[in-house]
């Protein structure tokens, strides 16, 4: 594919507007290494090996290990892998930032999500996405397929996945939900079982991931956890995913311990990942992240 | 068998004892779920149009289905008569199977016809053809108003709307997959 220029300029104002975004609010920024150990410890992530170790799928493990050596607001921007992923806004490599601040809470950072993608559509001279909403997935689902997710079996939310519980929330989510978020929006409060990172609010009667993804545009732009701090949960989550990659076939990545020494030491933390090539795509205009991109 | 990797616009398979063919494909894959094919099918049959999220991994049944270029020869009113361009083989089609589409056949059409387990089930029109009026009434003196239209009779048996200015032994263009006039040919 011949590349974009125009769409090569709009990338590069972007990530100049979020550089000096964060140096605007205080963020240093972090290169941590792209060939790391351990990958990524989600059963539906699947890294690119490389040289005996990984190409990383996100930087988080290793800015967590920078957390915890006591610097409370950083940020990287660089590339990440996911293998087999691919189409119209998938990339096997892609343009991650990630940032994490001490001390704050999932609408601080959604003020901050609000506040950079303002930032960065005004560098572009493009409109700015409008008013954001929030709402939780249980309301979403209740409003466009009528399921109570707080009760619902796997069957009764996808017929086709009676036994995967999360498998039936996702095809449900693909195919009747997520459609129909157009407008800016927050959505939290995701089912406990799809925390990955976060912690989980567990007493309650719907246990939900203390984590929120921003769409706009109908792109699932961000993903943000208030980041889970004890190690004793991060290791048993970690071993209950190498039990799931085992179920389905595939080889376990090497269990990062000195991810779970970390997680003990970083004070309360809020986290969040973005997708760079999707931000200058949607706010663009473009159908996809191609224009973006050199392929 | 197809795996979902296989997905792409053409594809034809089989679901629910129909052929389909497939129009529209997006990979997605939420960040903290697996990965799925939004997938629209247009069924060969009947032109329904369904969509379906398949999961990778997910696997989906290839269609018996075979497009042969025919010339159309004659019907008998319940029985068309195509002939296979390349084997000469002569087939008959039933009327139903054809469905409007067979108002605008001529003798000598060059179609495509569609086999489901080696029996037509659906027929292909050029997308143009051109076609003499057979008649419509002569335009009326005075009335000049911009894109007035009038019925016209084909020689197949068709009719569809026309402008003013066609006369009967005209020559004129038609888009057959919505039955309407495009543009004059030939003046008679």
């Amino acid at each position: 594919m011949t590349p974009d220029p125009s769409g090569l300029r709009a990338r590069a104002t972007v990530l100049r507007a979020l550089r000096n975004w964060f140096a605007d609010h205080g963020y240093l920024e972090v290169p941590t290494p792209v060939l790391v150990p351990s990958p990524a410890m989600e059963p539906t992530l699947f890294a690119v090996s490389a040289h005996g170790g990984f190409l990383r799928t996100s930087p988080e493990f290793a800015l967590k290990r920078v957390l915890a050596s006591g610097l409370p607001r950083i940020y990287e921007i660089g590339p990440c892998f996911r293998d087999r992923e691919h189409g119209g806004w998938h990339g096997r490599e892609f343009t991650m930032l990630e940032w994490y601040r001490a001390g704050a809470s999932l609408p601080d950072l959604m003020d901050e999500v609000e506040s950079l993608v303002n930032a960065a559509a005004d560098a572009l001279n493009r409109p700015r996405p409008g008013r954001w909403s929030r709402q939780t997935v249980r309301e979403l689902f209740r409003d466009h397929t009528g399921v109570d997710l707080a009760h619902a079996t796997a069957a009764e939310i996808s017929p086709l996945d009676p036994d995967d519980w999360d498998g039936a929330f996702f095809r449900r989510w693909v195919s009747d939900v997520e459609p129909k978020i157009k407008a800016p929006t927050f959505i939290d409060e995701w089912p406990a079982s799809q925390a990955a990172l976060a912690e989980v609010r567990a007493w309650r009667r719907w246990p939900v991931a203390c984590r929120f993804e921003a769409f706009v545009g109908g792109v699932e732009l961000a993903n943000a956890f208030l980041e889970l701090g004890d190690p004793a949960d991060q290791r048993a989550r970690f071993e209950h995913a190498i039990d799931a990659m085992r179920r389905d076939g595939e080889r376990p990545h090497p269990l990062d311990e000195s991810l779970i020494e970390a997680v003990g030491r970083i004070p309360p933390t809020a986290g969040i990942a973005m997708g760079v090539d999707r931000l200058v795509a949607v706010l663009c205009g473009w159908n996809g992240i191609g224009p973006g991109r050199v392929v | 068998m197809y795996e979902t990797s296989d997905i792409k616009n053409g594809l034809k398979v089989e679901m629910d004892g129909y052929p389909w063919t497939v129009v529209y494909f997006q990979f997605v894959k939420p960040g903290k779920g697996t990965a799925f094919t939004r997938t629209k099918f247009k069924n060969l049959m009947t032109g329904n149009v369904v969509e379906r999220t398949l999961r990778t991994g997910e696997r989906l049944t290839p269609a018996d289905v075979a497009e042969d270029n025919m010339t159309y020869l004659y019907n008998d009113g319940e029985m068309y008569t195509f002939m296979n361009d390349e084997t000469f083989d002569q087939v008959a089609i039933q009327a139903t199977v054809l469905g409007d589409d067979k108002q605008w056949l001529l003798e000598q059409m060059k179609v495509r016809v569609l086999f489901y387990k080696s029996r037509p089930v659906n027929m292909e029109l050029p997308t143009f053809i051109d076609i003499v009026v057979k008649y419509t009434e002569p335009a009326t003196k005075g009335n000049t108003s911009q894109g007035a239209l009038k019925t016209a009779e084909f020689e197949s048996g068709a009719t569809t709307m026309v402008p003013l200015f066609i006369e009967t032994g005209d020559t004129v263009r038609i888009d057959t997959r919505t039955g309407e006039y495009c543009e004059r040919m030939i003046k008679k």
